[in-house]
C-alpha cells in the first residue's frame, strides 16, 4: 500500500506520495491514514467545476486536482483578474480546501505555474521560462533524461532547436512546450451541467379546462419522453406545476420505481395523482401555464417495442403496478422485502419502500422438493410469550397455551437450533457467562413446527439452552403456517 | 407433516388447564432433581465419532488434532476417526496425541498434585484415569470434483493406506497446489482394502487444474479400458446420478465395507432425513452409520469456525450470512447425546463401534524401509558402508590406519550397523560423490555429520578426532531418531542435485519434505480483523503495533497505549480469536520444506500423498518434518548456501587467471598467520558468517589464530550467548582478566570436574548447544528422552512457548544437586535464547572452515575475492558500493563498466598500470577489476551477450556502431550511456546520452545492407557540462556506486563549516570527546530484543558505526528512519581493542543536501533550489536504499 496524497502537515514531516505506507509508518507510527476513494474525489471535483460557473461558462476539469476556468471576459464582473482569482480561491477555502492558484494565457501554463512555483518574475513569459522541465509533464522516463542533459528549465529548452528535441523527446514534447509557451492552442473542454429537463407551455387565454390542460401536459409528456431518449435516460420524478392566472400554483410530483420515458405511463401516474388528491384540481379563472420538470432521471437503456398483441414484460407490469399503488397509498405504504442473508429469522428479510428498491434477483431456495416449508408466511414481531409443557432437556412440546387458549401438539417436527450471532455481543464476548445470564448477543433458539389437534400449524421456539444458558427456558411463537 | 411427530400421550390427562400445567411442571422439576433409579442411563450406548476434521481441513476445521483426541478420550468414546479433506497430513499428529495422551494426562495430574502439596504418587482411580482405550482409526474425507457425495474412506489394512494415498496423489498432482481434484472414477480404481462411509452431500468448491501435471507413472492403476470393460464394467464412468444410484453400485464394487453416514444438523429436519437414510439403507443393504460430520472439539470453537468460514469465503462475518452453520452442533458428541439423536435409528450408533473392529491398519504399521539404491550386486550395505569408508581411510592415512580412527570406526560401525543406516549414510555419499563430480561445492553439517564415517567419505571437512565429536553422543540409541545430516551446496546449482535425487530414485520414490505455514501473528491479526469488519487501517496499526510480535501475554497496558479500547466489543473478539489461532501454531496451509528429502526403498506414495511445488519440476509429501520424525522416516537435507557459490566463482577466477586450481578439499590445513591477522583487524567485509557489523566489532576482541577459534566466533555473536550473558565472561577468560573456573555441585552429588568434561574448551562457558545439552543431563540429571525433549524444544524454530516448561526443571535440578541458583538460570537462560536460534558446535565447525576459505580469499587475492562476491549478488551484508570500496582499500584497481571491455559479469584483465604506481598485492600477475555490466540498474543478461557477441568483430566506433552491430534497444543503449559506459567511444555520459536518445534502435534493412551511417549531423545542442558532483551523483543513481568519488566529497565544505568531523577524524577522536560527524546511511539495524539502534554511515574518508539507545529512538523516530544522508551528534566510545563507536544523543536528518547534489550544486550557477514538488522517491535517487528494519 502507497500513499497517495498527504496534508500540508505530513508532507512537513517529510512524507511523500508514493511512498510505502510501512515505511511511513517506520517514521511516523501514529500516521493517521484513510483509504484513497478517487471515486468520490472525482465527483467533488465535477462538482466544484460545476459550482465555478458563477465565475466563467467555460470551466474544465483538470484531473485528479484541478480545475481551470477560462476567465476571458468575466474578470471585471468580479474587479479584475486577481481580484476573481481571489474570490475563487478565499471561497473554496472557506470550505475547508487548501487552494493553489496561478493565472496565465493558456491553460497549459495556468496548470504548470500553479504547481511548480516559480517566484516573482518580470512577466509571465519569464515565469513560464523558469519553470523546471518536470512541467512539461512528459513522463519520468523523458524527465530524467532531460536532467541527465543538463537541460532544467522550458528556458532551457525553448533555447534549443525544435528539430532535435523532437528527435529525442518526439513531438509531443516540442508540442508541450509550445502549448505552455502560448505558440500553439490547444482547445479547452469546458464542463457544463447538463440542465434537468424543464418543460413549460404558456397560454395566450387562461385554459378553463382541466381535461384540455391534461391534454397539453401529455403533449408535453411526450416532448419530455422524447428528450430523455435522446440522452438516454428515464425519468425516476416528475414534477407538475399548474400554474393559475390568479396566482396560485399546483405543483404534483410523481416517482417511479423504475426509470420511465413512455408519456401515457407518465399520464397514467399523473392522473393517478391527480385522483388521490384530498382538494381536487381546481383551474378556477384558468391556468395560464404549465411546467413540466424531470429533476431526477436515470440511464435507460433503449428498449424493443412489443410487437403488436405481444405482452408486456412482467417486470415492467409490476413496477407500473407498484408505482401506481404507492401514489395512491403512499410512498411508504407500499414495501417490498428483501432478502437478507441471516439465519435469524425475524433478520432473514427487510421491509423497504417498493418504489425505491428493486425486485430482488432471487429468493433462496433451501426446500427439498415435497417438504411442508421450514418457514412461516406470518411472523409475529415481536415473538409472543406462550406456556409451554415440555420434556426437559430438550424435548419437543407437548402442549402450550397461546392467548389464554391451550393447545394440545399432536404433531411435531424440529428441533432447528438457530444459535445467536456471537459477533453482535455487546460486550465482545464470544462466549455465554454461567447459567441464566446468557449473552448480550442472545440465546439460542429451538424451534419446532407444531400442529395441534385442530390441524392448525404453528411455529414455536424454546429460547435457550436448558441447564447451559437458561435455567428455565422461555417458549415463544413466532409465527403462523397456513 | 406426515405424521412424523408423536400422538398424544395416552398416559397424560385430557383435560388441561393451567392448575394442571403448573402441577405438571412441578411434578417434572421434582423428577429432575431426583433421577428415578429405574430410568435406564442412556450412556449405556458406545459411540465412535467416525466422521472428524482437524485443522488441517484448512479453513474448516477448527480444533488441533490432539485437541479432537482429548475431546473423544474425555467424553468416552470407543473411537475417533480422523479425516480432512483429501489429505492425511493431519492425521500423524492425531496419532501422536493418542498415543502419548496417557503420559500426558499423568504428567497433568502429577502437577496438579504438586501444586495441591499432595505426595507425588498417582492413586488407582488416577492412574485409571490416565489408562483410555480411545481407537484412533485415520483416514480422508475424500471430496470429488464432479459432484459426488463426499466418501470418507479408512484403510482397513497397510494395502488400503497405499491404496489412500495413491488416490490422493493422483488428484493432487492433477492440480494446483494444495488442491485436490478426483472423480468418482480415480476411486473406483483405487478400492481395495478401503472402508468407505458415504455422506449424502457433497462439500465441493471449484478447483484448478495444473497447465503441466507432474509426469508421474501410473503403471499400478487399472487402465481407463479395464474400468469401463473389466470387472468395472458394470459401472461407467460418469458419477451415479444420486444417492442410492451411487451406494447400489458401490455396494457391488466393496460390499461389506461400504456405510451410509447419517450426520444430523439439528435444522428442523433431522427427523425427516434419518427416515429417509433409513429407507435408503434398507432398500440399498447398506448400513448406516452415526456421525455429526465434526469441524471442532467443543461448541465453544464455533466463532473459530465461523471466522475461519469467511476467510475461506472471503467475506466479513456480518456479511456471511448462511454460508455459515446456523448452530454450533458440528462439535464431537459424547454417546449419550447421539443416543438420544438418534433414538429413532440406535443400530445407527451400534454401527459406528461395529465399524471399529473392520480397521486393522495403526499408522505404526507404516515400515519403513530406507533405498538399498548405491549398493553393488552382492553386498550389503553395511559392508558396502564399512569397505567403502575403510578404502577412504587407506587413502588418506595409509595402510596403517591410525588407533584413535579405526577405534572410532569400529564404535560407529556398531552404532550404524545396530541402527540399521548405512543405506542412509550411502545416500549421502552417493549424492555428495555425484555433485563432486558436476564440480559442485558442497559441505555437510549436522549432528551425524561430526562422524569419522562422513569425515573419511567426504561428506564433511570437520576432523573428529581433532576435535573431539563424539559421533555416539548425537545418534544414541535411546533417541530413536533417525540421523541428521544437512549438506550445503552452492545455491545456483541446487537444483542439479535436486533433480539427480528425483532422476536417480524416480518421482515415486523421492519427496521433498512439506513445512506447514502457520498463522503468524501479522497475517492472523490482517485476516481476522478483517472478517470482524475492521478497517483495513485498524489491522495494519494493529499489527505493527500491538500484535506485531505476539508472545501469548498481550498486556491489557500495550492495547491502551495503542489507543485502542479493551471494552470495545470487536478488539475483545479479535483477542479472544487471535488467542485461539496464536497459542498454539495454527495451520494455514502446506509448503515445502527447503530441501529435505524423503526417500524410500518402495514407491513413496503407498505411505504419503505427493503434492505439487510451487516451483516447476519438483514434487512434496504431505507429511512435514515433525510428521517424519514421529513415523521414523529418514530425511536427507540438501540446503543452498550462497557462500559456496561465490567461493566455486572465485576458484574458477583463480583457475582461469593462472592462479592455481583449488578445491574445497577436505585436509585443507587452516593455518595461515596472515589470514588471522586480517580477521584480527576486523577486515572481514564479504567474508562468510563474521561480516556484519556485531562479527566485526568482536573481531579483534576475540582475536582469533586458529579453525576453532572461528568456530567461537560463529557461534559467540548469537542470540543465545548474548542473552545468555555468555560473551563477555568467556571474553574476559579468554584474554586472561579472569581465572577459568568450573562449578561444581555439592561433593555428594558427584566428582567435582563434572563440567570441565563438557566446558573445558569453551573456558567454562557454555556456548554451543550440544554443551546446553550435556549440561541439562550431566548438571540436572535429565534423562535421555527429556534432553531430547529438550533438544527438539530448542530446534524448533521460534517455538515460543514449548520451552520455559523445562525452566523449573532444570533449575531445580541443578540446585539441587548443589549449583548456585544464579549460574543455573543464566545456563537456562542461554538455552532459552538457543530456542530462537540455535547454534550447534558441528554447524559451528562447518561454518568455521567456509570462514576461513574465504577470508583466505579476500586475504590473498581481493581482487578474485571481490569480483566473485560482486557477481555473487544479492548476498551478505553489504552493497556493492561497499565491496567496490573496500577492494580499493586493500590496493585493487577497479575500472568503470565500459561498452568495449565490460562483459555482464565483473571480470578480471590485467594491470596495465596501477593508479599509484603500485603493484597490486597479492601473488602472481597484478589483477584489475572491470565492473561488469550487471551492476546496470535494469540493464538486462541477453543485451549483456549480443555486446560481447558483437564484439568480437572488433571494438564499437560510435552508438550508432552499437545499436546496429549488437542490435540493442533503446532501453539498452540509454541505459548504457546512462551507465557512463560509453567513455571508449569517447563520450562522457551527457553526450551519450544526447546521441543514444536520437539513435533508432530498429535496425532499418536499407541502411544495414550498406552499413552506412544513417544519422545525419545536426547542430550543436550545446549542453552544459556536467559537473562532477552531478556525475556522481548519477552514477550512485544507476549502478549504486561510484568510482569518481563519494557524494559526501563535495559536500564537505557545507559540513566543513558547520564543524561536523570526517568518519576518519571521528574515528581517530579521543574517548569521551563529543563530536558531529555526517554521512550516507549504510545500515539501519536493530537486534535481538531491540534495546539499541545500530547505524552504519559513510563518507568519502571511511565509516562510523553509530548505537543510539532505544528509548532516545523514540524520541528522534523520523531522522533516523528518514535519513539517508544522516548528521550525528554523540560521544566517542573507544574499546580499549580500539573498535571505535559513536554514542549517538542527536540525529538530524539532511537528506535535503543531496538534492542539492543531485541539482548540481558546483555546475556553476551556484544556485539552490528545493524541490518544491514531492516527486517519486525511486526518482530523486541518489544513493542506494540502505538495509533497514521496520
Amino acid at each position: 500500500m502507497r500513499l497517495a496524497t498527504l496534508d500540508a502537515d505530513a508532507l512537513a514531516l517529510g512524507l511523500t506520495p508514493g511512498m510505502t505506507l510501512a515505511d511511513a509508518r517506520a517514521r511516523e507510527p501514529d500516521l493517521r491514514v484513510f483509504d484513497a476513494d478517487p471515486h468520490a474525489d472525482q465527483d467533488w471535483l465535477e462538482r466544484l467545476c460545476d459550482g465555478s460557473a458563477r465565475y466563467t461558462p467555460v470551466a474544465a476539469l483538470d484531473s485528479p486536482f484541478g480545475l481551470i476556468l477560462d476567465i476571458s471576459g468575466c474578470a471585471h464582473l468580479w474587479g479584475g483578474e486577481d481580484a476573481l482569482a481571489r474570490e475563487a480561491a478565499d471561497r473554496l477555502e472557506r470550505h475547508g480546501m487548501r487552494v493553489r492558484h496561478a493565472l496565465a494565457g493558456t491553460a497549459e501554463g495556468a496548470h504548470a505555474l500553479c504547481r511548480f512555483p516559480v517566484g516573482a518574475a518580470a512577466d509571465e513569459d519569464a515565469a513560464l521560462r523558469r519553470l523546471p522541465a518536470e512541467a512539461l509533464q512528459l513522463g519520468e522516463e523523458s524527465a530524467v533524461a532531460l536532467r541527465r542533459a543538463g537541460l532544467r528549465t522550458v528556458g532551457d529548452l525553448a533555447a534549443r532547436p525544435a528539430a532535435v528535441l523532437a528527435a529525442r523527446f518526439g513531438e509531443e514534447a516540442v508540442d508541450a512546450l509550445h502549448a505552455l509557451l502560448g505558440l500553439g492552442r490547444r482547445p479547452l473542454a469546458p464542463r457544463r451541467p447538463r440542465p434537468a429537463i424543464r418543460i413549460e407551455r404558456r397560454f395566450a387565454e387562461p385554459m378553463g379546462s382541466t381535461a384540455f390542460a391534461l391534454k397539453t401536459l401529455t403533449e408535453m409528456a411526450a416532448e419530455a419522453g422524447e428528450r430523455l431518449g435522446e440522452r438516454g435516460q428515464g425519468g425516476r420524478r416528475f414534477e407538475v406545476v399548474f400554474f393559475r392566472s390568479d396566482g396560485l400554483a399546483f405543483p404534483l410530483r410523481v416517482e417511479t420505481s423504475l426509470p420511465v420515458r413512455d408519456a401515457p405511463a407518465i399520464m397514467r401516474l399523473v392522473q393517478e395523482r391527480i385522483d388521490a388528491l384530498s382538494d381536487p384540481l381546481d383551474p378556477g379563472f384558468g391556468f395560464d401555464m404549465l411546467r413540466l420538470t424531470v429533476p431526477q432521471a436515470e440511464p435507460m437503456a433503449p428498449t424493443q417495442l412489443a410487437l403488436e398483441g405481444g405482452e408486456a414484460r412482467r417486470e415492467e407490469s409490476v413496477a407500473a403496478l407498484v408505482d401506481r399503488l404507492s401514489i395512491r397509498a403512499g410512498r411508504a405504504r407500499i414495501q417490498r422485502l428483501e432478502p437478507r442473508d441471516s439465519h435469524i429469522p425475524e433478520q432473514a428479510q427487510l421491509a423497504l419502500p417498493a418504489v425505491e428498491s428493486r425486485p430482488p434477483a432471487s429468493w433462496p431456495q433451501r426446500q427439498e422438493t415435497g417438504d411442508p416449508p421450514m418457514r412461516p408466511l406470518h411472523l409475529f414481531d415481536p415473538p409472543q410469550p406462550i406456556e409451554v409443557v415440555a420434556q426437559v432437556p430438550d424435548g419437543p412440546p407437548h402442549r402450550f397455551r397461546w392467548r389464554r387458549a391451550l393447545h394440545e401438539v399432536t404433531r411435531y417436527e424440529g428441533p432447528e437450533r438457530i444459535a445467536p450471532e456471537w459477533w453482535t455481543a455487546k460486550d465482545g464476548r464470544l462466549e455465554g457467562k454461567s447459567v441464566g445470564e446468557g449473552t448480550s448477543a442472545g440465546l439460542t433458539r429451538d424451534y419446532y413446527r407444531v400442529e395441534d389437534a385442530r390441524g392448525r400449524r404453528y411455529w414455536i421456539f424454546r429460547h435457550g439452552l436448558y441447564g447451559t444458558e437458561a435455567v428455565h427456558p422461555g417458549w415463544f411463537i413466532h409465527g403462523l403456517f397456513a | 407433516m406426515k405424521g412424523r411427530g408423536k400422538g398424544p400421550d395416552p398416559a397424560r390427562p385430557k383435560s388441561t388447564d393451567r392448575r394442571e400445567l403448573k402441577a405438571l411442571e412441578a411434578a417434572r422439576e421434582k423428577a429432575r432433581r431426583q433421577p428415578p433409579a429405574d430410568r435406564p442411563p442412556i450412556a449405556a450406548l458406545p459411540f465412535a465419532e467416525l466422521v472428524a476434521a482437524t485443522n488441517f481441513s484448512f479453513l474448516r476445521g477448527a480444533s488441533h488434532a490432539s485437541d479432537m483426541v482429548t475431546r473423544a478420550i474425555s467424553l468416552g468414546l470407543t473411537g475417533l476417526g480422523i479425516a480432512d479433506r483429501n489429505t492425511v497430513a493431519g492425521v500423524v499428529r492425531a496419532h501422536v496425541a493418542r498415543k502419548r495422551w496417557p503420559e500426558q494426562m499423568r504428567a497433568a495430574l502429577l502437577e496438579a498434585r504438586k501444586e495441591a502439596g499432595q505426595p507425588l504418587k498417582l492413586s488407582k482411580e488416577e492412574e485409571r484415569a490416565c489408562q483410555t482405550d480411545l481407537r484412533l482409526v485415520v483416514g480422508t474425507r475424500l471430496v470429488f470434483a464432479d459432484g459426488t457425495p463426499d466418501i470418507v474412506a479408512y484403510p482397513a489394512t497397510r494395502r488400503g493406506w497405499g491404496e489412500l494415498t495413491k488416490l490422493l496423489t493422483v488428484g493432487n498432482l492433477r492440480s494446483v497446489k494444495g488442491d485436490c481434484i478426483l472423480t468418482y472414477e480415480d476411486l473406483t480404481a483405487y478400492l481395495d482394502d478401503l472402508l468407505l462411509i458415504v455422506l449424502p452431500y457433497s462439500t465441493a468448491t471449484e478447483q484448478t487444474a495444473h497447465r503441466r501435471p507432474v509426469a508421474y507413472d501410473y503403471d499400478d492403476r487399472p487402465s481407463r479400458e479395464a474400468i469401463r470393460q473389466g470387472h468395472l464394467s458394470l459401472v461407467p464412468p460418469p458419477p451415479p446420478a444420486d444417492l442410492e444410484a451411487l451406494l447400489d453400485r458401490l455396494n457391488r464394487l466393496v460390499p461389506g465395507r461400504l456405510w451410509l453416514g447419517a450426520a444430523l444438523r439439528r435444522d428442523g429436519r433431522d427427523a425427516r432425513r434419518l427416515a429417509r437414510f433409513k429407507g435408503l439403507s434398507a432398500s440399498t443393504g447398506v448400513p448406516l452409520l452415526a456421525t455429526m460430520d465434526a469441524l471442532y472439539a467443543t461448541p465453544t470453537q464455533r466463532p473459530l469456525q465461523d471466522v475461519l468460514g469467511c476467510i475461506r469465503e472471503g467475506t466479513t462475518i456480518a456479511r456471511a450470512g448462511r454460508v455459515l452453520e446456523a448452530n454450533a452442533e458440528r462439535h464431537i458428541h459424547s454417546a449419550a447425546e447421539m443416543a438420544h439423536l438418534f433414538r429413532a435409528c440406535p443400530e445407527a450408533v451400534a454401527e459406528s463401534v461395529a465399524f471399529l473392529t473392520h480397521v486393522h491398519f495403526t499408522l505404526d504399521q507404516l515400515a519403513y524401509e530406507y533405498p538399498h539404491e548405491p549398493v553393488p550386486e552382492g553386498w550389503t550395505a553395511q559392508q558396502w558402508l564399512e569397505e567403502l569408508t575403510l578404502s577412504a581411510a587407506h587413502a588418506r592415512y595409509g595402510p596403517r590406519i591410525p588407533r584413535k580412527v579405526r577405534e572410532l570406526l569400529n564404535e560407529e560401525f556398531g552404532l550404524i550397523a545396530k541402527r540399521n543406516y548405512a543405506a542412509y549414510f550411502l545416500t549421502v555419499h552417493d549424492i555428495v560423490a555425484f555433485a563432486r563430480m558436476k564440480g559442485i561445492l558442497c559441505q555437510g553439517r549436522g549432528s551425524a555429520a561430526n562422524s569419522m564415517v562422513c569425515f573419511l567419505l567426504g561428506v564433511t571437512s570437520v576432523d573428529p578426532r581433532k576435535h573431539d565429536l563424539l559421533f555416539s553422543r548425537f545418534v544414541s540409541e535411546e533417541r530413536s531418531e533417525p540421523p541428521d545430516i544437512d549438506v550445503d551446496f552452492e545455491h545456483e546449482r541446487r537444483e542439479e542435485v535436486m533433480q539427480y535425487i528425483y532422476e536417480r530414485y524416480g518421482r515415486h520414490r523421492a519427496g521433498i519434505a512439506a513445512t506447514v505455514i502457520h498463522y503468524r501473528s501479522r497475517s492472523a491479526v490482517r485476516e481476522a480483523a478483517k472478517v470482524l469488519g475492521l478497517s483495513e487501517d485498524v489491522s495494519a496499526r494493529l499489527s505493527s503495533t500491538v500484535w506485531g510480535s505476539y508472545s501469548g501475554d498481550m498486556g491489557d497496558a500495550r492495547i491502551t497505549e495503542a489507543g485502542f479500547d479493551l471494552d470495545n466489543p470487536q478488539i475483545v473478539q479479535l483477542r479472544a480469536i487471535l488467542d485461539q489461532l496464536l497459542r498454539e501454531p495454527f495451520p494455514r496451509h502446506l509448503s515445502q520444506h527447503v530441501g529435505g528429502f524423503v526417500l524410500t526403498q518402495n514407491r513413496l506414495d503407498e505411505t504419503v500423498p505427493l503434492h505439487h511445488a510451487a516451483m516447476e519440476d519438483r514434487s512434496f509429501i504431505e507429511w512435514d518434518k515433525d510428521d517424519i520424525d514421529a513415523l521414523g522416516l529418514m530425511k536427507v537435507d540438501v540446503l543452498a548456501l550462497g557462500m559456496l557459490s561465490c567461493i566455486r566463482r572465485a576458484f574458477n577466477l583463480m583457475r582461469e587467471q593462472g592462479l592455481g586450481d583449488h578445491q574445497l578439499t577436505v585436509d585443507l590445513e587452516a593455518q595461515d598467520g596472515a589470514v588471522y591477522d586480517m580477521l584480527c583487524k576486523g577486515d572481514s567485509i564479504g567474508v562468510f558468517q563474521v561480516e556484519s557489523r556485531a562479527q566485526i566489532n568482536m573481531l579483534p576482541r576475540l582475536k582469533p589464530r586458529t579453525l576453532y577459534d572461528l568456530t567461537i566466533q560463529v557461534a559467540i555473536v548469537r542470540p543465545g550467548p548474548i542473552e545468555g550473558d555468555m560473551v563477555h565472561p568467556y571474553l574476559r577468560r579468554r584474554c586472561g582478566e579472569e581465572k577459568v573456573t568450573y562449578p561444581s555441585p555439592a561433593p555428594e552429588h558427584g566428582p567435582k570436574d563434572e563440567l570441565k568434561a563438557i566446558l573445558d574448551k569453551t573456558k567454562g562457558v557454555p556456548l554451543f548447544q550440544e554443551q546446553a545439552m550435556r549440561l541439562a543431563i550431566v548438571a540436572a540429571r535429565f534423562s535421555d528422552v527429556e534432553a531430547n525433549k529438550l533438544r527438539r524444544a530448542m530446534a524448533t524454530f521460534r517455538n515460543v512457548g514449548t520451552i520455559h516448561h523445562f525452566r523449573e526443571k532444570m533449575v531445580r535440578g541443578m540446585v539441587a544437586r548443589g549449583y548456585e541458583a544464579e549460574f543455573a538460570q543464566r545456563c537456562f537462560k542461554q538455552i532459552e535464547g538457543f530456542g530462537s536460534y540455535g547454534f550447534p558446535e558441528s554447524h559451528a565447525l562447518s561454518f568455521a572452515r567456509l570462514v576461513y576459505v574465504s577470508a583466505w580469499i579476500k586475504c590473498h587475492q581481493p581482487a578474485v575475492f571481490a569480483c566473485a562476491l560482486l557477481n555473487s549478488q544479492p548476498m551478505g551484508f553489504y552493497a556493492p558500493a561497499q565491496i567496490v570500496r573496500d577492494a580499493r582499500e586493500h590496493g585493487v584497481t577497479v575500472h568503470d563498466a565500459d561498452v568495449n571491455m565490460s562483459g555482464w559479469d565483473n571480470s578480471l584483465e590485467p594491470l596495465l598500470r596501477s593508479r599509484d604506481g603500485r603493484r597490486g598485492e597479492g601473488v602472481g600477475r597484478a589483477l584489475a577489476l572491470r565492473l561488469g555490466l550487471r551492476q546496470v540498474d535494469g540493464f538486462r543478461e541477453e543485451w549483456a551477450k549480443q555486446l560481447v557477441e558483437a564484439r568480437r568483430e572488433g571494438l564499437f566506433a560510435s552508438i550508432e556502431d552499437v545499436a546496429r552491430r549488437a542490435g540493442l534497444p533503446a532501453r539498452a543503449l540509454r541505459l548504457l550511456a546512462d551507465a557512463d559506459a560509453c567513455r571508449s567511444l569517447g563520450q562522457d555520459r551527457r553526450a551519450a546520452l544526447w546521441e543514444a536518445r536520437r539513435t533508432p534502435s530498429d535496425e532499418l534493412p536499407l541502411f544495414a545492407a550498406a552499413k552506412a551511417r544513417e544519422l545525419g549531423e545536426e547542430p550543436d545542442a550545446m549542453l552544459p557540462a556536467m559537473a562532477l558532483s552531478q556525475q556522481v551523483a548519477t552514477d550512485y543513481a544507476v549502478t549504486r556506486l561510484s568510482l569518481k568519488g563519494h557524494p559526501m566529497q563535495f559536500l564537505r565544505p557545507v559540513f566543513a563549516a558547520e564543524g561536523v568531523l570526517s568518519c576518519a577524524e571521528t574515528a581517530a577522536a579521543k574517548n569521551g570527546m563529543r563530536v558531529k560527524t555526517a554521512g550516507v546511511v549504510l545500515v539501519r539495524q536493530r537486534p535481538g530484543k531491540g534495546n539499541a539502534i545500530f547505524i552504519t554511515i559513510e563518507d568519502e574518508t571511511g565509516i562510523t558505526n553509530i548505537l543510539l539507545w532505544a528509548r532516545l529512538f523514540e524520541r528522534q523516530r523520523r531522522p533516523v528512519m528518514a535519513s539517508r544522508l544522516m548528521l550525528v551528534e554523540g560521544e566517542v566510545q573507544r574499546s580499549k581493542e580500539g573498535v571505535v563507536h559513536l554514542m549517538a544523543t542527536q540525529v538530524h536528518d539532511r537528506s535535503a543536501e543531496m538534492s542539492r547534489l543531485a541539482e548540481g550544486l558546483a555546475d556553476g550557477t551556484g544556485q539552490i533550489r528545493h524541490p518544491h514538488t514531492a516527486r517519486h522517491p525511486r526518482n530523486v535517487r541518489i544513493l542506494p536504499q540502505s538495509r533497514d528494519f521496520h
